[in-house]
Formats: structure tokens, sequence, C-alpha cells
């Protein structure tokens, strides 16, 4: 046996005002379970204590909890000293019970045909409806879900049921005409769900992306998406010049200062080409600063991720085959990107011949030069798509931890991917509005971030600076130079 | 007294796994049904957690006639030829119903259901959702039944069968607050599944508590074959409180070996002929006897090792098993496992006619709860067939039974009532009341038994029930029912074992020397009601 301590919201609605932590001291056995962990609590601290869970090995769903924040299974998250375990963000009847029903009933189902015969669906089709159909409605994914905070979208598991409904001929309606009225162009594609999902269902890619492109082909896209994709179509980018570009702006090989350590390719991407080429270029001074001689392919356009994210594909293996072409040409083995959203496309929609990393990715695996301290208080937001897109949040913090002090925040969505900013502007308010007030919580003077849409996108619902990471590092550099 | 909250309905369904969603999706047909839940629809029950299949006759090759031997001869002779003969003619039609409602069932190339082999049978006929097929089954039964009228409600315990003018009129329940609701009925379908949780180790989820079998046998119904105790012969050994979990037959279907820790596949000295895909008794005889002889591994189990089959076959066919063991730092894919046995499953139960009749009137059950489908030793794969050829069949039989009209009885919802409240001023703490019983019940009504044993289990059972139980709030109430079910049930099943003297199927009397073979038995069910036991003699 062994002693832990943890914490439990507790919560009686019928008793208390507000939600607040009790901390028990319990015995447990070696390699106990969080579930274990309240039963003890229960059968020997607090009888009244309520939670709820049935098989206890992960397959039904019932006690999903959070523990230190996070969405986990309780009988398979192991119990360690120190944790605090809260309910799942979803309204609490007691304690760690939390409303399920209203989620659950949410779920279409199938109609088949009354006078149906008994036919399997083909293996493939069988195979892909299989990994949709393992959701155990733990909830964990509404818990996460930054669009269904804000608006009435029908939720993760809603979406991952209609694209399972989609594919399985036994069913008989239109569930992609369905799924746009549960809200399925307001998904931010920020992949919050799948990271906690147990079953590690991959919702936004194989769910919510596939659907939207179901429901494209049946001419459900939003307007201003489809003014994008024809945009994409015209000039190979999504946003239209309004300064000189990027491109514009640099040659085609930049040199670095000193003996070459490393020579890459850079994807610059739409919003840094033509939105922002002063932070892209601060990147590339960064990158020649440490040894790294920069090609630019001046043939690179749009990766396709503004139409892969908003279901119009049909123009995208254009895109990939062009865009793998300008790299290839000049025999890249190893593409940097310093957009969250490009990186993110290039790593999972590709199947490029070339190595594509972030440039926090980079700069970490190369080595860099040490900058000054700043000085500076900063929050780091982890952009969606390098934190749980490409798995990256603790290379940006090293760079950052040379050049600033970190306060941290929690990681979620601004609220200006998968389309939603300019889709539902409304959507992307509210949840910029939210990003504000945990900024404004961590008394930062500045935040910092790596991904050109939360930049644009922050900046308008904060008063702090919002700053791409190698602009600060640029800045750091240049305060060591000085005299 | 409150105004107590009243549904009144045709049928009532009481638990909601495999058998209870069937049968109200089935009883919906005849008039309002209402179905009562103790946990969220769909989660709670053993049926959700099963994983390895369901058995039906698909093929040609394969013959009902063949499903029925191997049924009777894994069930040791025990079963009620007649149940089993519905199991084996209705499962394929109850798989077609589930086919047709949307279950993704894995499929063979040609699009048929795809099937595997599973102890006992001669013929690979367990059909599959990868190893998580119990839940497959509820995802679809829920949905179907989402799409009829049946009321659910939810997270609401029954804690006793109503009776009204000798016939069963309704079950009287306490919701989440611990508040009483009643609800009355013409015909009533106790769908409440297992019971293993009064062992130790047991791969049952919170709610195999064995309420059915104590709510019945209360209220006057028989019970019967109540010692037939399944030990699934593969649960996990480590850590403690993960003890019991079940590791699917499919893993042995699939091809894993059984070895003990000299690396010897000890099955060739117990069953040689059919070595790991032996029935569940003689495997799990098997691992407890290598354990006790010292061939044991370091956690106490034996080797389950699928090392040798493609990873890529473990990770498609059993992704639960593969997922779950990854958690506990064991990769399967080249690490074996730690296997030993584990209570499972009751075959006994209520006893039924092939109509799902109890012997109450206005009583029905179907599903792990009722008793003679699997006589004394339940083959893998069945019981998921079970839930749904029985359970279409209580549904039917309670939808067509006559109205009856909608009564019950005051003194007995007083007299209820009245034992709940006495709960307040208990001494005795559920929890560690519960504790005593499964450590006891592991020890004397285990795998193997002896007459002192089964005593001395008996003589704590005893003591146990003569303890107040204690609730602290109203929400605490139903903790109190259902260590009282508990006891009731470990108290009928010691009681059956020592009514049974020899040993058959699943129950070892080691102290009895016996000349006869399970075929020729002189004895029969086991039986027990409120003042009534025995058990049946055979003429041969």
């Amino acid at each position: 046996m062994k002693q832990l301590t943890l914490r439990v919201l507790r919560f009686d609605p019928k008793n208390d005002d507000a939600p607040h932590f009790e901390s028990y001291t319990i015995q447990v056995h070696e390699g106990a379970r969080v579930l274990h962990a309240l039963h003890a609590i229960h059968d020997d601290c607090d009888p009244t204590l309520t939670y709820r869970y049935c098989c206890g090995t992960g397959q039904c769903g019932s006690c999903a909890v959070r523990v230190n924040g996070e969405p986990v299974l309780a009988c398979m998250e192991e119990a360690r000293d120190g944790i605090s375990v809260e309910p799942l963000e979803i309204p609490v009847i007691k304690d760690l019970a939390v409303d399920l029903l209203p989620y659950i009933e949410a779920l279409p189902v199938i109609c088949p045909e009354t006078t149906a015969t008994a036919q399997m669906p083909g293996k493939d089709l069988v195979e892909t409806m299989k990994p949709l159909r393992s959701c155990i409605g733990c909830m964990a994914c509404v818990s996460v879900c930054p669009a269904l905070a804000v608006s009435d979208f029908g939720g993760p598991t809603v979406m991952r049921q209609e694209m399972r409904l989609t594919l399985d001929p036994r069913d008989t309606k239109d569930r992609e005409s369905e799924a746009v009225t549960e809200g399925l162009f307001r998904c931010t594609s920020c992949q919050a769900c799948w990271k906690v999902c147990p079953k590690e269902i991959q919702i936004p890619g194989k769910a919510i992306e596939k659907l939207r492109e179901l429901a494209h082909y049946k001419g459900h896209s939003l307007p201003r998406h489809a003014e994008v994709a024809a945009l994409i179509k015209e000039t190979g980018r999504s946003v239209t010049w309004t300064a000189p570009s990027f491109l514009e702006l640099t040659t085609e090989v930049m040199e670095p200062y000193g003996p070459v350590k490393k020579s890459v390719g850079f994807f610059v991407g739409c919003m840094y080409n033509l939105r922002l080429p002063k932070t892209a270029l601060d990147a590339i001074e960064v990158l020649r600063r440490n040894g790294v001689r920069v090609i630019i392919p001046r043939d690179q356009i749009c990766c396709g991720s503004p139409l892969i994210r908003t279901g119009q594909t049909e123009y995208v293996d254009t895109l990939k085959a062009r865009n793998i072409a300008a790299f290839t040409a000049l025999s890249i083995d190893t593409v940097v990107t310093m957009c969250a959203g490009c990186g993110s496309t290039l790593k999972h929609d590709y199947e490029t011949p070339f190595k594509v990393m972030d440039f926090s990715e980079l700069l970490t695996e190369t080595g860099f030069g040490s900058p000054a301290h700043l000085g500076l208080n900063v929050t780091y937001h982890d952009p969606c798509h390098l934190a749980r897109g490409q798995g990256i949040t603790e290379q940006p913090r090293v760079i950052l931890r040379k050049v600033a002090d970190i306060t941290e925040m929690p990681s979620i969505c601004c609220g200006s991917g998968g389309g939603v900013r300019s889709g539902f502007p409304d959507e992307a308010a509210a949840l910029g509005e939210r990003r504000g007030e945990e900024i404004k919580k961590t008394g930062a003077e500045m935040v910092v971030t790596c991904c050109p849409f939360c930049e644009f996108h922050i900046a308008g619902h904060t008063d702090k600076p919002v700053q791409h990471l190698a602009t600060l590092l640029l800045n750091g550099y240049k305060e060591k130079e000085k005299p | 007294m409150r105004s107590d909250e009243v549904v009144d309905c045709h049928v009532l369904v009481i638990g909601s796994g495999g058998a209870g969603v069937r049968a109200a999706i089935e009883a919906d047909q005849y008039g309002d049904t209402v179905l009562v839940s103790k946990t969220i629809v769909g989660k709670g029950g053993c049926t959700t957690m099963a994983e390895g299949g369901y058995n039906a006759v698909l093929k040609e090759l394969d013959s009902c006639e063949g499903h029925y031997e191997d049924t009777l001869r894994g069930g040791a002779y025990l079963n009620d030829p007649g149940l089993v003969r519905v199991l084996v003619d209705e499962a394929p039609d109850r798989m077609a119903d589930l086919i047709r409602w949307g279950a993704v069932f894995d499929v063979d190339d040609c699009a048929c259901v795809a099937q595997r082999p599973f102890g006992g049978q001669r013929f690979p006929r367990t059909c599959y959702a990868g190893d998580r097929t119990g839940h497959e089954m509820m995802t679809t039964l829920t949905e179907r039944m989402a799409d009829t009228e049946v009321e659910t409600y939810q997270e609401v315990s029954i804690i006793s069968l109503l009776e009204y003018e000798g016939r069963v009129s309704g079950a009287m329940g306490l919701d989440r607050n611990g508040e009483v609701m009643l609800f009355r009925s013409d015909s009533t379908v106790i769908a409440t599944g297992g019971g293993t949780r009064v062992y130790d180790i047991s791969t049952n989820s919170s709610s195999g508590t064995g309420d059915g079998y104590a709510l019945g046998y209360r209220a006057g119904a028989e019970v019967i074959d109540m010692e037939q105790i399944q030990f699934h012969p593969t649960g996990a050994v480590y850590p403690y409180d993960a003890r019991g979990r079940l590791v699917t037959e499919a893993v042995r279907g699939e091809g894993g070996l059984l070895k003990n820790k000299l690396g010897e596949r000890f099955m060739t000295r117990y069953d040689p002929e059919r070595m790991e895909l032996s029935t569940r008794d003689v495997v799990s005889r098997s691992i407890a006897t290598e354990i006790l002889d010292g061939r044991g591994t370091e956690h106490g189990g034996v080797y389950l090792d699928v090392t040798h089959l493609p990873a890529s076959q473990i990770e498609s066919r059993l992704p639960v098993m593969l997922e779950q063991f990854l958690k506990f730092g064991v990769d399967i894919r080249v690490e074996p496992m730690e296997v030993a046995p584990t209570a499972h499953h009751i075959m006994g139960g209520l006893r039924i006619r092939p109509d799902c009749s109890t012997t109450l009137k206005g009583l029905f059950a179907c599903g792990e709860v009722s008793g003679g489908v699997h006589g004394a030793n339940r083959l893998g794969g069945n019981a998921l067939a079970e839930t749904q050829v029985f359970g279409k069949r209580a549904g039917e039989t309670a939808g067509k039974a006559a109205v009856h009209g909608r009564s019950h009885d005051p003194a007995q919802v007083e007299g209820e009532r009245n034992r709940l409240g006495k709960y307040f001023t208990g001494t005795s703490d559920p929890a560690a009341v519960w504790r005593q019983l499964k450590l006891s019940m592991w020890e004397g009504a285990g795998i193997f038994r002896t007459l002192p044993a089964l005593q001395q289990t008996r003589s704590v059972i005893q003591h146990l029930q003569s303890l107040q139980l204690r609730a602290m709030t109203a929400e605490n109430l139903v903790e109190c029912c259902t260590v009282r079910n508990m006891l009731t049930t470990a108290s009928l099943i010691v009681d059956s074992a020592l009514l049974r003297p020899e040993s058959r199927g699943a129950h070892v009397r080691k102290d009895i020397a016996q000349d006869w073979t399970m075929e020729t038995s002189p004895f029969g069910h086991t039986f027990i009601s409120r003042g009534c036991r025995g058990i049946g003699k055979v003429s041969r």
C-alpha cells in the first residue's frame, strides 16, 4: 500500500454556492488508478463523494474526469500523489458526476430501410467505419471543444457519428445536410477533441474534414470559404496582395553570416508572404545568424490548408504537386515552416520526399546562439496546429526561455482556425475574447506565438503586443549586440 | 407518507444491457414500455464490456445441431435442452436484426460476417467486432431503442419487485438522490445481468451485483443452478486493482498460447486435443492447478502469449487488449501477458421457460439473470447470443401478456420505506461488508470447493447478513440495498453449492469422489425458492 494526497473538486448544487477543492490523504495499492483513489476516498473518508463508473476497464466511458486539468478516464489513469481531480467541463450534477445525457441524446441514430435485408457493407467500408465506431461516449471531447462552448456547434462526437452514418450504405438520410445544420463548419480544427479521446478517434481529420468535403460537393460550402477557394485557384494564394510580398523582398538563396552549418528550404505560406512579410524576414535573419543557408523557391504557393480544412479539395492535388516540385527542383531535403498551419499540412496531408520541420524544431535540433534575456514577462500561446497538430510544445519554450520569462496559460484555441474566422466571425471573436481574458490573467506584457493566424486574431482581442517567436528571438540577438 | 413518483406502463424492463435493451425494443411494439437502468443506458452491465463474440450458425458447413451439441457438452449436460434449442435456432436471426440495425461486425472479403474459433466448439462460429463485440452490439441496440417510444429512466436502481394479487406488478426504485420511485406494469422483465462482483476477483462491471437474483428470490421466484459460477480462465493479475480484468478468449481464438513459468504448454497435460481452446471450466482448472503446483509466474498467473502472431493481427483483432495492457506497461506484441482465472459469469439464475416466463406470474427474465441455457459451463460467445435471443423473446411474451390494471400494495411500499429508514441508524459500513463478503466467497466458493470451506463461507455470509448496514445520506441508500443483494446472491450460490454433491462443469467438489460422468450423472438442476430447495434427480 502507498499513501497519496489528492485534491477533488466538490460541488453539491443543492447546498453549495460554488465548487471548492477538498484534499484527501488515502492508502491505495501500488499501480492504483484514479478510480481506485476515488473508491478509497468514498469508502474510507467521505461516502458522500459522488462519481460515476461502470466497467473499470476503459470500455464504457462513464468515469471521465479531469486530472490536473486534462480529461482522462479515471479507471485507466494512474493515481499519483498531488493530483487534482475535477469534473469534465460539462454541467455538473454533483461533485465529479456530470450531465452526460443531453450529449448522448444529441447523437444522431441510423435510419435503415424498414424492409432492409441483413447485409453487411463491404470490408473496406467496414474498416473505414470501425475507428469511428469505437467511441465510448465519455464526452471528454465535448469537455474540451472550444466551438461547442461558444456556439451552437453539435460537437465533436456528433460529427463523428454523422460521418459514420454517411459511410454506411444501410443509412437512408442526408447526413451531410444534417451535419451542416449541426454546425459542421463551426469546428476550428483545433484538434483538442482527438488528443483527449481515450480511443484516439481522429475526429477532425477522419470525420469533420471528410464531412465538409462531402458537404462541399453537395453545394454546402460557405460563401466566404468559396471566395477563398476561388482566390487560391486564381492566384495560388489564399489572401490578396496589399504590399510587397516576402518573396519579392528576398532572393532565392539567403546565405548565412559565416560558415554554412545547414542548408534548408523555406516554405513561407500565404500569411507570412503577403500579410506579415516582416515577421518572415525576422525568421530568415535568425536562421542566417545561426549558420543556416535558406533557399526560398520562387514557385511555392499556398499549401492548401484553407481548402483541406474547409473540404474544398478539388484543387488540392495541384497545389501539392506544384509545391513539392518547387522544392525538389532545388534538391532540398529539409523544408522549414514558420506557420503552424502550413507545417501541419505539409506533415500530414502531403507525402513529401523531403523532411518538414517547424522553425523552432530546426533551431532546437541544430542549436542556436544565445540571445540577450530581454527581461520581459511573456505568455506563450500554443498554436493548435503546432501543439496538437505537430506535437511541438517544448521547443518554442526552450527558445523563449532564453529571451524572456514565461507565464503559462491553458492551451486553448484562439478561434481563428478551420475557416471559422472567415465563416463565423462572431464565433471566432467570442473565442478570441476568451483568449484575451486568459492573457489578462497571466499579467504578461506580451504574447508570443508561432502562427500567423493566431498572431493576427489574438492581436484583435488583447491590448498586449503579439509577436512571433522569431521576432522576439531576433530582438534578443540585437539587444546582445548593443554596446 | 410522502407521495412517490409513480410511473405506469404495460411492460417494465429492469436492466439496460444487451438483454434488457433488446427486450424493450421488442416490447415497445405491444404497448407502453419503460426501461429502468441503474446506470446510463449503454454504459452499465457486462454486454458493453464483452469482447470476444457472438455465436451463430451462419455457414452451410456449420449446423444448428452442431451448435446445440457443443453447447450441451460444454454445459456438462446440465443445460435445459429446450432453452438450448431456442438459443441455437434463433441466434442467426437475432444477428440479422443487429446487422439490419446498423451493427458494424468484422466481415470477410465477401462482406459476410467473419467468424473465429472459440473454446469448446467444433466450428469457427463466433462473430465479432474486433475485441469490442459487446460494445458494438450495445451501440447498435441503444441507437435502435432511441428510435422507439421506449421511455428510459436512467440511474435509477430497482430495490424490490412490487407484488399485487399474486402477481408481480412492477418494481420500486431509488433515484440518484435516494428518492423512491414506483413503476407499475402489467408485465415486468428482469434483465439485470450477473453478479460475480460477490467475488474478490471478477470481470464484472459495477452493476454485476446480482440484484436480479435477489429481487426475484425475495419475490418468491425459483432460481436454479446458482452454484455454477464460470471462472474465466484469463483475467489480468496485476496491478492489484486491475486483478480480474477480462482478457478475452479471442486472444486464444486468434492463436494465443498458454505457458507456465517453465515455458511448457501445460494444456497438453489437461486437454491435449483441444488445448487452449478447451472449455472455460477445464482451462481455468488447468491454470489454477499450474499455479497451485508452483509453476505460476511472478505475479501469480501463467503466461498468455501472442508474440508469435503478426503485430497487424493483434492490432486489428485485439485492439482493446493491446490498449489496456499498454496502459499497464505491457506491449503484448512483444511480451506475454500474465493471466489467472477470474469470476466471470453465473450460469444459474431465475428458472425460465422458453418464452422467458419465470415461476412468478407477471415476471419474465432474460440474459445472465436467467438460468438453464448454459448448464454447468457456458461456451464463450453464447452469452451475447443469449442476450439477443432471449431478450427478444422476453420482450415479446411480456408485450403480448394481458393488461391487468396497474396497482400496488401500499403496505408493501411502506414496509420497504421502513426498511430503508433503518439504514440511517445502521452501524456497519457497506463497503467493509462487501470487502469481507468477496474475500470469503473467493476463499470458500471458488474454483475448487469442499464442504468445510463452503460452510465457513456460509457462516460468514450469515454473520454479514445479521449486521445493520449504514447509509450516511439518502444517496447512500442504494449502496446498502446493493450490498444486501450481493449477500443474498452469495448465499444462493453457496447454498446451491452445498446442494450439489458432485463435480459438474464449473462446480468442483474436491472432497467428493464420484463414479459417474457428466453424461451419466444422477443429478439435475439445483433449485431454491423461499421455503423450498433441493436438487433434481435424473433417471438414466
